[in-house]
């Protein structure tokens, strides 16, 4: 290509052939009223704008991001802090099963040395309603096959503390639920009942719960008294023979609580269910009601010596029961005796 | 100039406008283009003057370290090769419908080459090479300054000087050879 240098980026030195060369490109002098002209455009110009950010006080660049990376830090600190001290004021902490905030009176103790003063007990929990079922069948120990009234007067001595518990549970699920309906219209600004009012209500309530029982105890007596004779006729029962009608009692109760939630439902409502539900419990829950029914009208025949006769328009159940005809009220505990 | 005082820019351009039109012209090789990008590196000092003064106040140490010609140089590079690569762009992408009768470069060598021989060979570098021969070649910059004055790191710029002495130096062996 060339013979000229064999390194070719190598300074260009003075004299040289290239540097000679280099050297005639001349340079025309700027006019000589350029310093005017670059004036007079200055002084057209408008000035800048200011600047969108603030420069950090004088400082150099650096420093500046140092303020403001430093204002940022001190800021999420705060933040973070406020978060944590709200967390722990609300106690969301020991939802979250975190132990990490001791409270005021144990940072006092242990700053004083003392004790701490005891907490007060708290009210005692009411054990979560035993599902009815269970509880019905409660484990009542057997040894053996009863054949002696002994065993068997044990054996309903037992049953009747189980019984005894479940009834004190059902008083305390109702008094509960009473004062969770009283504390929720409280909380939602609806009128409260009167100390009358509630009361009256819970005198409602003991007064079906002791004719339900009546009710039961009667037939428990019955049972009983049965059962009694079997054994005194040398008949040995087992666990099963007892247990046995309590289950067909759980079921009684359960068809109960279905029809008394029919008999709440609109007549549509209620036909809509009963389409619902399969052949053989339709079937069943119809001929529940018809036994209700004749029951309560078998009652009230016997009632009517002293008493007016009620309106009451129909003197049979109807050979196809409609479902409308769920719609009249009755008595839940007639179906819901147990033993 | 912080002060906007028309005297402070009038000594400015005084002190500063030549060599930064030597730079421009060698850069773009017209007139016109040059006092255009010297006359903008020169607006640009008086606005951003107020800031460098609150950058580098006076008396301090910051303000012994700012060399207004260096920053001035540096403005006035880019520019030229903002402008010079804006050239080519527009240019390139135009076709003239009718033949171009302006004469070809090498015809335009031949046809300068009693007197702008070396103006061809200067303008044949590509504009980051031109600028590295003209800072240093003809301002006489040491490297560190002419690469702070393109925006490099010595390495890169001495690697680019290296390249545009060479292609200077193949250009001007080209040029004897077509003589």
């Amino acid at each position: 290509m060339s013979g000229v240098d064999h390194d070719d980026g190598a300074p260009i030195a003075p004299g040289s052939p290239l540097a000679r060369v280099l050297d005639d490109f001349a340079v025309p002098a700027l006019p000589a009223g350029f310093a005017d002209r670059v004036l007079a455009a200055a002084e057209a110009r408008p000035s800048p704008l200011p600047e969108l950010r603030r420069s950090g006080g004088g400082g150099g660049r650096g420093q500046g991001r140092g303020w403001r990376l430093g204002r940022r830090m001190a800021i999420g600190a705060i933040g973070f802090g406020a978060l944590a001290t709200a967390a722990a004021a609300t106690g969301l902490l020991d939802r979250f099963d975190l132990p990490a905030v001791p409270s005021p009176e144990k940072v006092w103790a242990s700053i004083t040395g003392k004790e701490a003063a005891p907490v007060p007990a708290a009210a005692p929990v009411v054990p979560p309603p035993a599902d009815p079922e269970p509880a019905a069948l409660a484990p009542v120990r057997i040894e053996g096959r009863i054949d002696t009234p002994e065993e068997l007067g044990e054996a309903f001595r037992r049953i009747d503390e189980v019984r005894q518990g479940r009834v004190e549970a059902r008083r305390q699920i109702i008094d509960s639920r009473i004062e969770s309906e009283i504390e929720r219209r409280r909380a939602a600004g609806l009128p409260l009942p009167t100390p009358e009012e509630e009361a009256r209500v819970r005198q409602r309530i003991e007064d079906a719960r002791t004719r339900r029982e009546g009710l039961v105890a009667e037939r428990i007596e019955a049972r009983r008294e049965e059962l009694l004779q079997r054994v005194e006729s040398g008949e040995g029962l087992t666990r099963e023979d007892i247990a046995r009608p309590l289950r067909d009692d759980a079921r009684a109760l359960e068809r109960a609580g279905r029809l008394e939630r029919l008999r709440r439902m609109t007549p549509q409502q209620r036909r809509e269910a009963l389409r619902q539900l399969p052949a053989d419990e339709r079937r069943e829950l119809i001929e529940a009601w018809r036994q209700r029914r004749a029951g309560r009208l078998d009652g009230e025949t016997a009632a009517t010596a002293s008493t007016p006769a009620p309106e009451r328009p129909e003197a049979s159940p109807a050979p196809e029961p409609q479902t409308s005809q769920f719609g009249t009220p009755g008595d839940p505990s007639a179906a819901a005796a147990p033993l | 100039m912080a002060a906007r005082d028309p005297a402070a820019l009038r000594e400015a351009i005084a002190r500063h406008a030549g060599p930064l039109h030597r730079i421009a012209w060698r850069m773009t090789g017209d007139s016109h283009e040059a006092e255009d990008i010297v006359q903008e590196a020169m607006l640009r000092l008086w606005n951003h003057a107020p800031r460098l003064a609150a950058r580098h106040p006076a008396g301090s140490g910051a303000a012994s370290t700012l060399r207004l010609s260096g920053w001035l140089k540096r403005v006035v590079t880019n520019l030229a090769i903002d402008r010079l690569r804006l050239a080519r762009r527009v240019s390139g992408e135009d076709v003239p419908e009718r033949a171009d009768d302006t004469p070809l470069a090498d015809v335009r060598i031949e046809a300068d080459q009693g007197d702008g021989s070396t103006r061809a060979l200067v303008m044949a570098l590509p504009e980051r090479q031109r600028a590295a021969i003209v800072l240093t070649y003809y301002e006489d910059l040491p490297n560190g300054e002419a690469a702070a004055a393109m925006d490099m790191n010595i390495k890169a710029f001495e690697s680019l000087l290296h390249r545009a002495r060479a292609g200077l130096r193949q250009a001007f062996a080209a040029q004897g050879d077509a003589r």
